[in-house]
């Protein structure tokens, strides 16, 4: 069975939620910059 | 308290799949650079006339060694050695498994032999109408029939475990190996049918024509979970391993973890046809299908990057890391498995990325065939999981031989220049994707190249020789190791990251195999169903073969 160690229960993962919303907002950004691509190249491409 | 002892019989089997392994990358990544050499504008392969004749040899021996055979192996390798330590017993029939092993073996030697004597040069997609000598089918049927009877003997031996302990959690890293082992074994039966129906009495003379098109969709049936079945044996080390190893961390949440498995082994097969986005005769209605469930599958994978970074985070602040970001620093980056593994996170950021632009139906269009797929694969299967089996092996070569790791420092430089080498290689074939610049292409003899790609071509090449050095730096680290005069004091031990809330408490239905393995097997047949009856149905077997070669 897992032991608890002191201090796990107080354990907030705050470096984690900034990496991952640098993370979407790395995402939508490179995604956008392809989506422009393909605009740029016209509707029918 | 003394950890379970793998026996010296097994130990020794784990190690064969990871010699074999190593062997078959080490051969592989001769080539790897010298594509990259190419595309910069020197062509070594005129060179190594009459032994390799072309480019595309040269390259289909690069993917078949490295991305199916290296990976292959290792993983198997390392299941095994997950399903032993993780249940805590021995496998219930070694032969079996070594039955298993052997059939890989000799499978392998018969796929080499034709794309060595130039009579297989199709690539590791084997795409028909490219048509290979016979041994090359028969050679990757082996492989995978290998791999699954050694997966039979994981599952006999889970069976045996479950009646001893009706009640019990399956611990992680054998409920890992096991859920992998399953989505292999459902998913490679796309490439079976493909082969043992279609390409093989092709390839005997037995049949005059293929249909390429229902090979490309059988192909990719398989083709997309093999993806995850590279992955998932890296997201177990990084789950269940990792945090230990980079700082006395624990696992954030064992029932996250378990659930990104079983989502992983619903979603990532009925997903295939998302990578036939321009193949004309696949219907509108399912690419766009396939598309909103490959959506489906950021899901997972965004649980373990969660699961991961706070497993890891976990880990930096127990060393005293403080902070937003500062916690980072404080992990254990001196350790070559940990600075391999936390490498191969940071580059899976943006293959990831890249993967849902991949993904997307509209944006797919500027991507399809242009050399942005390579440079998103080798993020992938060359760093998140080549680079993390890398940094595996160097702690498992030293627990399975009891000899010390050779210059530890070595590793970790090598580590590092992996990850230099593969920022300069992959970005350019990124960026030259976006320029127009097609894959699966001799660049260097193509009249068309236009002035704006010329740094991003010298960028390959020189990605491609600075990869060749860190794939140097790690021969000669497990040759020395494995040779090496010094033993360890006692026993590796075996990093396993507690998880922060004891498993027995998460919810029953995640240690329960039927309702995913229904879901994954309905979902399949909802999403390839249709479309492969309506093929199979009007099978067109028009296309002869071609050697182009």
């Amino acid at each position: 069975m897992a032991k608890k160690d002191k201090g796990d229960d107080d354990f907030r993962p705050t470096g984690t939620l900034a990496i991952l919303a640098i993370f979407i907002i790395t995402l939508i950004a490179i995604w956008t910059t392809i989506y422009m691509i393909l605009v740029g190249r016209g509707g029918t491409l | 308290m003394k950890q379970y002892q793998v026996s010296a019989v097994e130990k020794k089997f784990i190690g064969s799949h990871l010699l074999v392994a190593i062997l078959a990358l080490a051969v592989g990544s001769l080539f790897g650079p010298l594509q990259a050499f190419e595309h910069a504008g020197w062509d070594l392969y005129q060179y190594l006339k009459p032994l390799i004749k072309s480019y595309y040899q040269g390259l289909t021996v690069h993917g078949v060694l490295n991305a199916l055979v290296w990976t292959t192996f290792f993983i198997m390798g390392f299941l095994t050695f997950n399903v032993i330590f993780g249940l805590k017993r021995p496998l219930k029939n070694l032969t079996l498994n070594k039955v298993g092993f052997w059939m890989m073996v000799v499978g392998v030697v018969a796929a080499a032999i034709p794309i060595l004597a130039n009579q297989a040069t199709v690539l590791f997609t084997f795409y028909p109408p490219l048509k290979a000598n016979w041994a090359f089918y028969v050679g990757l049927t082996l492989v995978v029939v290998g791999s699954w009877v050694e997966g039979w003997g994981f599952f006999l031996t889970y069976k045996d475990w479950r009646k001893d302990n009706p009640n019990e959690r399956m611990p992680f890293i054998a409920f890992g190996s096991l859920v992998t082992t399953l989505l292999w074994q459902i998913c490679t039966l796309g490439v079976a049918v493909e082969i043992l129906t279609m390409l093989l009495p092709w390839s005997l003379g037995l049949i005059e024509h293929v249909d390429p098109q229902l090979a490309r969709t059988y192909f990719w049936f398989t083709g997309h979970p093999l993806v995850y079945f590279w992955l998932l044996p890296a997201y177990i080390s990084w789950y269940a391993m990792l945090p230990k190893q980079a700082g006395n961390g624990k696992m954030f949440s064992d029932s996250l973890a378990r659930l990104s498995f079983w989502l992983f082994l619903v979603l990532s097969t009925p997903i295939g046809i998302h990578h036939q986005y321009v193949d004309p005769g696949v219907p509108p209605t399912w690419k766009f299908l396939h598309s909103m469930f490959t959506f489906g599958v950021f899901f997972p994978s965004l649980m373990t990057a969660f699961t991961v970074i706070a497993s890891l985070e976990h880990a930096g602040r127990k060393q005293g890391g403080s902070g937003v970001f500062a916690w980072i620093g404080k992990l254990k980056w001196n350790d070559p498995a940990v600075a391999s593994q936390l490498l191969a996170g940071l580059l899976f950021f943006f293959g990831g990325i890249g993967g849902l632009a991949n993904a997307s139906y509209n944006v797919n269009l500027v991507l399809h065939n242009t050399a942005f797929i390579p440079g998103h694969f080798h993020l992938t299967v060359a760093t998140a999981v080549t680079l993390s089996f890398i940094g595996i092996s160097y702690w498992l070569v030293p627990y399975l031989t009891g000899r010390k790791l050779w210059q530890p420092k070595w590793a970790v430089i090598q580590a590092w220049i992996w990850f230099v080498g593969m920022i300069i290689f992959s970005n350019s074939m990124h960026v030259l994707g976006l320029l127009g610049a097609p894959r699966r292409v001799p660049l260097g003899l193509a009249p068309y190249v236009p002035a704006e790609w010329n740094s991003r071509l010298f960028q390959v090449g020189l990605g491609g020789a600075i990869l060749f050095v860190s794939g140097a730096i790690y021969l000669i680290v497990m040759y020395k190791t494995a040779t090496n005069k010094e033993r360890v004091e006692e026993e590796v031990e075996v990093p396993i990251a507690e998880p922060m809330q004891d498993p027995a408490n998460g919810p029953i239905w995640l240690d329960r195999w039927a309702p995913w393995i229904y879901g994954a097997l309905a979902l399949i047949v909802i999403m390839y169903g249709p479309i492969l009856f309506d093929m199979i149905k009007n099978i067109a077997l028009t296309s002869p073969g071609f050697r182009v070669w």
